[in-house]
């Protein structure tokens, strides 16, 4: 029997699908691309926006003709809103939460008895919490997709309620994954071999702070971390994503600082860069607020990388607070910045309000930033030509003889190799030119090792 | 109506003009008790009663099944089975036996209108304690001003019980004086009311009025929980004033 999942929406439910393979593969199902030979068809559905949920109904409906003609089993879980969740009911054969995964072998095994598997909170009338369901969830061992990337749970949930986002309702609260598991984890892939290791979380800097003290913090983690690293005898980059500025302590930095295995990559989401605006959003910090890390990331982290995601076209955002953003940007000079035009989400506070910023002028504003974030891409990718630099080999580029890889700072490069050097392979390279978002450059043979920049 | 933003802008320092002649001295301040449980717990929660402030603004009292909270600070609250919940902070104090949340009928909300409609014995989904909205322990001594709108005042009572020798003015800006929610609860002379639509307040006008008409003591911390407009409104006026606006805390009612 074969399965199929199609996984939407963001690192931590392409993470999550890793660990629902398990469970699947654990009962004699293997992975077919093509869905029309699957006899169980599952979706990781994502809540963000509006279109990945028309994605999971168009998809379902699909499947549901499907069954007229053979035997077919769909499931749905993933971030789905209490609503979206009553209404799959109808269209799926199981509806699960995420934290209830180690169940769905058996859900999927008294299919057709009649299962209790989609009901609104299953844990509540077994009397499980949802922290102890998602530890269970932990324990499952991923099939990881790639053999040189990967990505650890460590936290799930999040307390924080943006506006703009639903999260809160989708994924509950924030529960941090026990340490000791997460350093198992991170031990096995770094035994395996592993060189890009991404500990996920809504929060991931709240970590451990639901915890009461019986558990590290996230400073703490990454020292666990950094002296593992240290003492390993292998190479590898650990990064996490995303951290929130109002939990963002020189601690973390300086740890990142203190051990090479910890990438001198910053992820920090912005969101807007005016004061009114925040508030709105509800991101329990300000600019001010914001600048402080950002000061602290360039005297503690001067080499590291600083990406950001930023909403343009909030509800009520006046052109001068649109202005902030942009000055914000020209101040900070971020290297990556995922600028979203803003959407309601459906079960998010802000989808109450009017989307009052028409469309178009949302795309200007887009635009406007955009171009801002180029230009300062591009002086920074400059300035890097002619340095020598760590990078991990990621596949092969479209330009016949070219292959990709990312540095440290997760700056994407492009170099020409007449031989194939192996995905997940660190080469040496030094850069001979710059666009906006990619460095090109010249491989360097393997036994010149001493870096310009570290 | 329900919550919750909260932004620490930072602290700025309000003078009322008209709150020279009040009192400096700290009484009878609680030190602040670290609270080091801070395990969010999800359970039923059983309503023990709800007392009606006004026809359609009541207190829920519910059982605080030993819940370790901050004053400012909220919970998320919905019916058992019922997809919903909403946010809402904490009424009641640090030391009290119960939690009490104040809510408010929103003529198109949905919970707020079924948790009204609840009867003693019934449960409740609860979740929390979430939110930043909380005194800073290093700022204990320094004067507060307090401005709410509506049911924003909740965390100011939960404030101001819990820490019975705060210093602190409250302004509370209603339509009407009837909407002064346990006005008798407060000392009066830390208490101003505010109303826009009469005159039984203290204050004929909102709080921005109040505010254009008074000095600002650059010592004193200001919280804002109200609507958005409110505190737009009130951190135009302050940050207008020479203000930074690292200095003002909010928590947004939506």
């Amino acid at each position: 029997m074969k399965y199929h999942i199609l996984t939407l929406g963001c690192q931590m439910n392409k993470s999550d699908s890793e660990r629902v393979r398990t469970v699947i593969e654990g009962m004699g199902y293997r992975w077919t691309d093509d869905e029309e030979e699957a006899g169980l068809l599952g979706i990781l559905a994502c809540s963000v926006r509006q279109k990945s949920i028309d994605k999971v109904y168009s998809r379902v409906s699909r499947w549901n003709e499907w069954k007229n003609s053979r035997s077919l089993l769909t499931f749905v879980s993933g971030c789905v809103l209490p609503a979206d969740r009553n209404k799959f009911l109808k269209l799926f054969d199981l509806v699960f939460n995420m934290s209830e995964l180690p169940g769905l072998p058996d859900m999927i095994a008294q299919y057709g008895i009649v299962t209790g598997a989609g009901g609104n909170s299953p844990g509540r009338s077994t009397g499980i919490r949802p922290e102890e369901r998602i530890r269970e969830f932990w324990k499952l061992q991923p099939s990881y997709i790639s053999d040189f990337e990967a990505y650890i749970p460590i936290q799930n949930g999040c307390d924080k309620f943006c506006t703009f986002c639903a999260v809160p309702y989708t994924r509950g609260r924030e529960v941090s994954r026990p340490s000791q598991a997460i350093m198992d984890e991170l031990t096995l892939l770094v035994q395996k071999g592993y060189k890009s290791i991404t500990l996920l979380g809504q929060n991931v800097n709240s970590y451990g702070l639901d915890k009461s003290g019986s558990e590290v913090t996230f400073a703490g983690l990454l020292g666990q971390i950094g002296e593992f690293g240290a003492r390993s005898g292998h190479e590898f980059w650990v990064y996490f994503t995303s951290p929130h500025p109002r939990d963002m302590s020189d601690e973390v930095l300086k740890m990142m600082a203190t051990y090479n295995c910890l990438a001198k990559q910053v992820h920090l989401p912005l969101q807007s860069g005016d004061d009114k605006v925040l508030i709105r959003m509800n991101r329990k910090h300000s600019l001010e607020d914001y600048n402080r890390v950002v000061s602290s990331i360039r005297q503690i982290l001067p080499d590291a990388t600083l990406f950001t995601d930023i909403i343009v076209g909030f509800t009520g955002e006046t052109l001068e607070q649109f202005e902030n953003s942009r000055r914000a940007m020209d101040s900070i000079r971020f290297n990556m910045a995922y600028i979203a035009v803003y959407s309601p989400r459906p079960g998010a506070a802000s989808s109450r309000w009017e989307d009052d910023i028409p469309m178009a002028e949302k795309k200007r504003r887009l635009h406007v930033l955009t171009e801002e974030l180029t230009r300062h891409t591009l002086e920074y990718n400059k300035i890097l030509i002619g340095k020598r630099l760590r990078v991990l080999v990621t596949g092969y580029d479209r330009k016949q003889g070219y292959m990709s890889g990312i540095t440290e700072g997760r700056i994407i490069v492009r170099f020409f190799t007449p031989s194939p050097v192996p995905p997940g392979k660190f080469i040496w390279l030094e850069v001979t030119g710059a666009a906006p978002y990619s460095i090109e450059g010249n491989l360097i043979t393997d036994n010149v090792i001493e870096p310009v920049l570290p | 109506m329900f919550l919750i933003s909260s932004i620490v802008i930072g602290f700025m320092h309000i003078h009322p003009k008209n709150q020279a002649g009040k009192s400096s001295i700290v009484r009878n301040l609680q030190p602040m008790q670290p609270v080091v449980d801070t395990l969010i717990m999800r359970k039923i929660y059983r309503l023990q009663k709800i007392r009606n402030l006004t026809e359609d603004t009541y207190v829920m009292r519910i059982d605080r099944n030993n819940m370790s909270f901050r004053a400012g600070q909220h919970i998320t609250l919905g019916i058992p089975g019922n997809n919903q919940v909403r946010e809402y902070s904490i009424y009641s104090t640090e030391q009290d036996p119960f939690l009490e949340v104040l809510i408010k009928e929103v003529d198109t909300g949905t919970v707020s209108r079924q948790l009204h409609k609840l009867i003693p014995g019934e449960l409740l989904d609860v979740e929390g304690p979430f939110g930043y909205f909380t005194l800073d322990e290093k700022w204990m001594q320094r004067e507060y001003l307090f401005v709410g709108t509506g049911t924003g005042i909740a965390p100011f009572h939960s404030l101001a019980g819990s820490y019975p020798g705060l210093k602190y003015t409250l302004l509370h800006g209603v339509r009407y004086g009837r909407e002064a929610y346990d006005k008798s609860y407060y000392p009066e002379d830390r208490h101003i009311l505010c109303t826009s639509r009469d005159t039984i307040g203290n204050f004929a006008g909102r709080v921005t009025d109040y505010l254009k008409q008074h000095d600002l003591n650059p010592e004193t911390k200001v919280y804002l929980c109200g609507n958005c407009d409110m505190i737009y409104d009130v951190y135009d006026l302050l940050t207008s004033r020479g203000f930074p606006s690292g200095n003002i805390k909010t928590e947004v009612y939506f």
